[in-house]
């Protein structure tokens, strides 16, 4: 039996008007479940990619997408469905986490999709109890610290219940504890991941593949192990090949 | 001195009358927005107002201890255009009165009236006109000042008709107090003014360019309204006092109840007022003529300033400034 | 920057739990304009009215657990603004009772509004007026403003901090210039920032 990929990107071409972090000609696809780490220097199109993913990017759609999510392609009729199932995850807490509490927060989204109010409060529950915030419902964003931040933008975009989770430098500026604690949440969904980061460790842990971007091209998609394992590779791309992997020897 | 009323200083009819203007025009500019402003552009206007919220807050220190503050409307108006100006200051506005209380709840309306739609539309007039004039990159800095020098009095005009049409004060005490003082607060908001759009434009100049030609044939509906409302308010809480009030319109006051102690108290038998200031009197000649110097040296001052903060550069981008 | 006013945008004492804050915040609002138009209206020689409105707000005052300080404080802060504006009635017949009945009346409003919005979470306000029919965009403006303004003062004081760390001259000219343009740097962060909001909000469904 064929499975539908959760993403497909066919050929992906964009260019900022400033001509800033354009891609050029990205082509991969994601399996339903699969976790995929998106690994490159700053620059190399990993965040333009991600808005691709959920319809952020380009400003309109005309033409042939080049991308498809569970099958379907990200146009104007189907864009509201594919940000339901798609959750993007933005590298700034801050910018996501836009209203005045928590709760009004993580109920945004399945608002916005409609849901009804006693629904609405049934999905804040159970997403701020998956990432750890239960009780958090009345507090104001500002007096959080950034693990917390990132937990409730977390919580706001589960609560959508999308399919496809695409993370924007989800462990960036958390402290070590910080850190853990989202892996184990990442860990914990099952849900097909993307997740753009400079955490190779989290790479390492939690992608059982990963695609090196360079100049919004990309120049290797293979096994986690075996790329980041890669010293060469890694240095040519202007990355360094993971702590973790120092002593490690392939089995 | 500021311009933001407490509670308790004005009377029902006043902040009713006020509150209904204000009603009006921030309702205009709400419908504006909806129906012409995309989405994109409803996080910018919160976010503005927090940044005015912000610059307000900011001291600029003046001569002793005292510090002058910045009120924003102008900086508003040329940033976003006057409807977005609007709501911008009324938020602000709204902000501090429901939080923290250094804006009256009761007379929210008389506030909102007087900076957030009289201020942002008085600058906006002046400086579309000024504009016409000075195209360029300076005639910017020249025009958005000059705006808020005009605009921050008119404003304290409007706000000294308001104390008066209460009963709180009386107009030739109030009302050379208010022009007075607002004259010299007015040229810090110029120069606060003048500066930030410098350093704004230094950095991105394409945030300077002007908002409101591009909406102008939607606008102009809604800034017709605005300016009728403030045409309207000015009728009620300025002209009685700054002049004559015709019998006709005395005895409509009347019918409705509107008489007022204060109105009584002007004596308008006299053909000349004189206007107390500071201690002593000065015919309404030589006040106007006053003024009219006074203004005068404002303009040349902001005019000249506007020439040197921003060296001028050939291919029209602005240079850097001196370092800041 | 002014200090005395940093404390309350933490919003501190809005969530405690006492009589007054477990109240219902339609009833408080109400019940805070309401009590505000009488001290407006009611002509202060009607002295039994002030009388029993003080004596309310002191008990409200007392049963909200606010501490009574922090209540001091901000009145000793907002007063002199106060008392700025009504010292221009001094300056007329019967001048000194109509600056007194000002003052006094003021005063009263202040207070109530102080314990109000330290009782009333600020989005419950919000919902408060979008029940009574405030617009929609109104609200989520305002809702905007109240969560970014928090951020946007510690944006300006970092950049202060910045300056200050390279500047070393306190001479009015240097400190305006410096001062406007830490306002532009945070005009133009702010406009970045809102593009960056608006893909957030339409990312989760936001039309």
């Amino acid at each position: 039996m064929e499975m539908i990929p959760a993403v497909q990107v066919t050929n992906l071409y964009f260019n900022y008007p400033d001509g800033k972090e354009a891609l050029q000609g990205v082509s991969f696809s994601v399996a339903q479940g699969e976790c995929i780490g998106l690994v490159g220097s700053n620059g190399s199109g990993k965040s333009t990619l991600l808005l691709h993913l959920n319809g952020i990017l380009p400003d309109s759609f005309d033409g042939d997408s080049q991308i498809a999510i569970n099958g379907r392609f990200i146009s104007d009729e189907t864009v509201n469905t594919i940000r339901r199932e798609v959750g993007l995850l933005f590298q700034d807490p801050d910018d996501q986490l836009f209203c005045p509490t928590v709760f009004e927060d993580v109920a945004f989204g399945p608002r916005q999709f409609g849901l009804p109010e006693e629904q609405v409060r049934f999905s804040v529950e159970r997403s701020l109890a998956q990432t750890g915030l239960a009780g958090f419902n009345d507090r104001l964003p500002y007096h959080l610290s950034s693990g917390e931040k990132r937990r409730a933008c977390l919580a706001g975009i589960l609560a959508c219940e999308p399919l496809v989770l695409a993370l924007d430098e989800p462990t960036s500026n958390l402290d070590p504890r910080g850190k853990r604690n989202l892996h184990q949440i990442l860990k914990s969904l099952p849900v097909t991941k993307i997740i753009a980061t400079h955490d190779l460790e989290m790479v390492v842990e939690l992608c059982t593949r990963t695609i090196i971007l360079d100049k919004g091209k990309i120049v290797a998609d293979g096994p986690t192990i075996e790329l980041l394992g890669n010293e060469e590779l890694m240095l040519e791309h202007g990355l360094e090949k993971p702590h973790i992997l120092r002593h490690h020897h392939p089995h | 001195m500021r311009m933001h009323i407490p509670d308790g200083f004005l009377d029902a009819k006043t902040a009713i009358a006020s509150g209904v203007f204000s009603a009006a025009g921030l309702g205009t500019a709400l419908r504006h927005t909806r129906r012409h402003l995309h989405s994109r552009e409803i996080p910018l206007i919160g976010l503005t107002a927090a940044f005015i919220f912000v610059a307000q807050m900011l001291n600029f220190p003046v001569a002793g201890g005292t510090s002058g503050h910045l009120i924003g409307a102008t900086l508003a108006v040329v940033l976003l255009g006057p409807s977005v100006a609007v709501i911008v200051m009324s938020s602000v506005l709204i902000i501090q009165a429901l939080i923290f209380a250094d804006v009256g709840l009761f007379e929210l309306g008389a506030n909102i009236f007087n900076m957030a739609l009289v201020a942002p539309l008085c600058s906006f007039i002046v400086y579309r006109i000024i504009r016409k004039i000075f195209q360029d990159n300076r005639g910017q800095l020249f025009a958005a000042s000059v705006a808020s020098w005009c605009a921050t009095i008119i404003a304290a005009v409007v706000c000294a008709g308001e104390l008066v049409w209460s009963g709180t004060a009386q107009w030739n005490v109030v009302f050379p107090a208010m022009v007075g003082i607002h004259a010299f607060i007015g040229i810090g908001e110029a120069l606060i003014t003048m500066l930030v759009l410098a350093a704004i434009g230094n950095t991105r100049p394409e945030l300077l360019e002007d908002k409101s030609r591009s909406n102008s044939g939607k606008e102009q509906k809604a800034v017709l309204l605005y300016g009728i409302l403030i045409i309207l308010g000015l009728l009620i809480f300025v002209v009685p006092f700054a002049s004559k009030l015709p019998d006709g319109l005395e005895r409509v006051a009347k019918t409705f109840g509107f008489e007022n102690k204060a109105i009584e108290n002007q004596s308008f038998s006299a053909p000349l007022k004189n206007y107390r200031f500071y201690g002593f009197e000065l015919s309404e000649t030589s006040s106007i003529l006053a003024g009219i110097i006074g203004a005068g040296s404002v303009f040349v001052f902001l005019f000249v300033l506007s020439r040197v903060i921003v060296p001028k550069s050939k291919n029209g981008m602005n240079s850097k400034t001196p370092p800041l | 920057m002014d200090h005395s006013m940093r404390h309350d945008f933490l919003d501190r004492f809005s969530r405690l739990d006492s009589p007054i804050h477990r109240l219902p915040s339609a009833l408080k609002l109400s019940f805070a304009f309401a009590l505000i138009l009488l001290v407006i209206l009611v002509p202060i020689h009607v002295w039994w009215v002030s009388g029993i409105l003080i004596v309310l707000l002191l008990i409200f005052f007392v049963s909200s657990k606010i501490p009574w300080r922090f209540v001091a404080a901000r009145l000793l802060f907002l007063e002199p603004f106060v008392l700025g504006v009504a010292v221009m009635a001094l300056f007329q017949h019967d001048g000194l009772t109509i600056f007194l009945r000002i003052v006094i009346k003021s005063s009263l409003c202040l207070l109530t509004m102080i314990l109000l919005s330290n009782t009333t979470p600020f989005t419950e306000i919000l919902s408060f007026i979008r029940r009574i029919g405030i617009p929609a965009l109104l609200v989520t403006i305002l809702a905007l403003t109240y969560r970014y303004l928090f951020v946007l003062i510690d944006e300006a004081a970092r950049f202060r901090r910045a300056r200050n760390s390279r500047t070393f001259s306190s001479h009015r000219t240097k400190v305006w210039m410096s001062l406007a343009s830490i306002i532009g740097q945070l005009f133009i962060r702010s406009t970045e920032r809102s593009e960056r909001i608006y893909s957030a909000m339409i990312s989760r469904g936001w039309k």
